[in-house]
């Protein structure tokens, strides 16, 4: 076992990948000497040189699309895009050219990119916008967003090694927490699959992200009361792993969704939607979707704690499908 | 790694104009030092504060003396003497610094924002380049409208790396719109020295590829750049089409108030810490016979008080609270037509226009 912080696990994943495959090579800006934002490269540089890892100008588009130009002639780049609230400038390249050439030429090349990206409410309130139900709502493209040190690791091991374009989404409440043990051993992250973090009876409570902890958090205050919740922790955004919300609501006949990007149109619309089609009759109440709300989101600490779903939201909504 | 590397020689110079008045000297000087001290301020109040010191004589010579029904759209980088200049209050910019409610945006924008009302465009999200593209839209609309108002734009030497920055100057051009694109050049872009992102010495040299002049000039020299920025709005003014100014300089702090640095050298931070624009300036004032010694010092004391004053109310500033989020604000009410605004009107944008 090793102790690891989520952005450890993340630089620990790019690691293993750049010394097992001498294509895989990342860029970004401020990736090199710095350390990339947050520490989010720290070390790599240092073991792999300039040559593997590519400081480059603020020019994302050309960042994503270079990055796509060169996964279609054999090699493996992560790209990064400093901060999610940045993906508008290179849509085109990812909704457009990513996601489409591997269909569109009828299976005759793959793309396999990853672009990672900082979102979420952080330690230092910069850049928050969360943008990853957009990237879902378009096929072709994987996006996950871990919640847990060893799936930051693991998941980005196996986004590399995917064949497809993979958005990788990293919350930056959690860049810095707490040390948790990840296996020695890389793990074999499930692409096609959410996680149970922790079973339960009573209602389903399906998150993402940093929600996934205050889901957690939601689920030991109301152990007291005999309120006993199952947390899932989404973390496969696209494809969404609809089978095991569906085994979890058969179980409970309840279901929350909860994430910190704006309610409308967002993850959770396409949990309920998906889920009222599919276990209509096992739901005893109308599930309850949490989000922001929905204007922009402000940027002071008071406002911004004020705009971002809590534990006591998560702990009214459980309290709400109990009592219908 | 940084070299250092001096400002580059004038590109498509402008037909030199009549040197600038005693008075425009002095109100320069005084608005570089009132940023210089307004900013460290911000840099003690928040360590994540963006430091501008070293730039203000870019700052100071692009906005000064523009009409306030002109329209400003300053880098994120110093923003605030630009704000100053035209009337915006030093306490609601502090407050704003320090994420207090009465700051212009009410905590709702970033820290760096300007006020809306006195013709800026605001830093309403954080994607750099993007608001070159708005700051062009507005000059379509005096274009459009056939009046002599025009725009300023200031942004990074990173930020030009943007493909809206390269969309939004073909535009510029090709509709000859009344805008003055000026590069902020400090030869950083966060860790990044501009010799690891940018090919070429000089980002004027790109300005005769998009069909328009191109002026390169020493952005330590507040009185050369405000000079060429006179007859770049003159131009602007009379429909001659955008132009491109390139001021060379420093960043003399790091990307943020806290950056521990250790990626470039500390004999160019050294260099150029000995070609800071704020004392040059005074020393020039000093040396034209303007102001003498004691005037020198009134300067700073000038500044030093109205800063701390506007300090203190900014500190005592209610944090922001439920009647600030207007969490039904999204979109405006149906029918307004903000038409209806007069153009703001008053005195050129200077030093004795800022409010407490
Ligand atoms: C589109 C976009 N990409 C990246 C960033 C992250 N970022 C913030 S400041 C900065 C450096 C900007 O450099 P420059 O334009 O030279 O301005 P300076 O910081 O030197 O004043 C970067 C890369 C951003 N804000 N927006
Ligand atoms: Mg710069």
């Amino acid at each position: 076992m090793a102790r690891m912080s989520f952005v450890e696990g993340l630089v620990e994943g790019m690691r293993h990948e750049m010394r097992r495959d001498p294509d895989v090579f990342l860029m970004g800006q401020d990736v090199g000497k710095m350390g990339g934002a947050m520490g989010g490269s720290r070390g790599l540089i240092e073991e792999f040189g300039g040559h593997r890892v590519r400081e480059t100008p603020i020019s994302e588009s050309a960042m994503v699309g270079a990055a796509v130009g060169a996964a279609l002639v054999g090699k493996r780049p992560i790209v990064e895009i400093s901060f999610g609230e940045f993906l508008p400038t290179c849509m085109s390249q990812v909704v457009l050219q990513a996601a489409n050439l591997h269909y569109m030429t009828a299976g005759a090349l793959t793309v396999p990119m990853v672009l990672r990206t900082r979102v979420g409410d952080g330690p230092y309130r910069g850049h928050p916008q969360c943008f990853e139900a957009w990237f879902a709502h378009v096929p072709g493209l994987r996006v996950l967003m871990p919640s847990t040190a060893a799936d930051a690791r693991d998941a980005m091991v196996a986004a590399i090694r995917d064949p497809n374009p993979v958005l990788f989404f990293e919350h930056m409440w959690l860049y810095h927490g707490v040390r948790e043990d990840v296996p020695d051993e890389v793990g074999s992250f499930d692409l096609d699959r959410a996680a149970v973090r922790r079973p339960g009876s009573d209602v389903t409570v399906a998150a993402t992200g940093w929600m996934v902890h205050k889901a957690l958090e939601a689920a030991r205050l109301l152990e007291p009361e005999g309120i006993d919740i199952e947390v899932i922790d989404l973390r496969t955004l696209a494809p969404l792993d609809l089978d095991t919300v569906a085994a979890s609501v058969r179980k409970t006949s309840r279901l929350v969704v909860a994430h910190e990007a704006w309610k409308v149109g967002g993850i959770g619309a396409e949990v309920t939607a998906a889920i009222a089609e599919s276990c209509f009759y096992d739901l005893a109440a109308p599930p309850v979707r949490i989000g922001a709300p929905h204007f922009p989101l402000p940027m002071t600490k008071p406002l911004r704690d004020a705009f971002i779903p809590s534990v006591e939201d998560v702990i009214d909504a459980v309290k709400r499908v109990r009592a219908a | 790694m940084a070299s250092l590397s001096t400002p580059t020689a004038f590109l498509g110079t402008p037909s030199p104009i009549d040197g600038i008045s005693p008075a425009d000297r002095l109100g320069l000087v005084r608005a570089m030092v009132l940023s210089r001290v307004l900013e460290r301020a911000c840099c003690e109040l928040n360590p994540r504060w963006f430091p501008a010191e070293g730039e203000e004589a870019v700052i100071a010579g692009a906005f000064y003396g523009l009409r306030p029904d002109d329209v400003a759209a300053p880098h994120y980088r110093g923003p605030f003497l630009a704000y100053a200049m035209r009337g915006a209050s030093l306490s609601r910019l502090v407050a704003q610094s320090i994420g207090r409610a009465t700051g212009y945006a009410r905590g709702r924008a970033l820290g760096f924002t300007g006020p809306a009302d006195l013709g800026f465009v605001p830093w309403v999200a954080g994607d750099l380049g993007t608001t070159i593209g708005v700051a062009t839209g507005c000059a379509l609309g005096f274009h459009y409208e056939g009046s002599d108002r025009v725009v300023v734009c200031t942004f990074g030497d990173g930020t030009t790396n943007r493909g809206d920055f390269h969309e939004a100057l073909n535009l510029a051009a090709v509709w000859k719109l009344p805008i003055v694109y000026v590069c902020q050049h400090n030869q950083y872009s966060i860790s990044l020295h501009s010799s690891q992102v940018l090919p070429i010495e000089s980002v004027a040299a790109r300005a005769p590829a998009y069909g328009m002049p191109g002026v390169g000039l020493d952005g330590n020299d507040v009185f050369a750049i405000h000079e060429a920025m006179r007859d770049a709005v003159a131009r602007a003014r009379d429909g001659r089409g955008p132009t491109l100014v390139e001021a060379r300089t420093y960043r003399l702090g790091g990307h943020w108030a806290s950056d521990p640095g250790g990626y470039r050298h500390p004999e160019d931070e050294d260099r150029w810490r000995q070609r800071d624009p704020v004392p040059r300036a005074l020393a020039d004032l000093v040396d034209a016979g303007i102001i003498d010694a004691s005037g020198v010092e009134s300067i700073w004391e000038e500044a030093r008080d109205v800063v701390s004053r506007a300090v203190a109310l900014a500190q005592a500033a209610p944090e922001p609270g439920a009647m600030d989020l207007g969490a039904s604000e999204a979109l405006a009410a149906s029918g307004r037509d903000d038409r209806q605004r007069d153009p703001r009107t008053g005195p050129p944008a200077g030093a004795d226009a800022w409010r407490e």
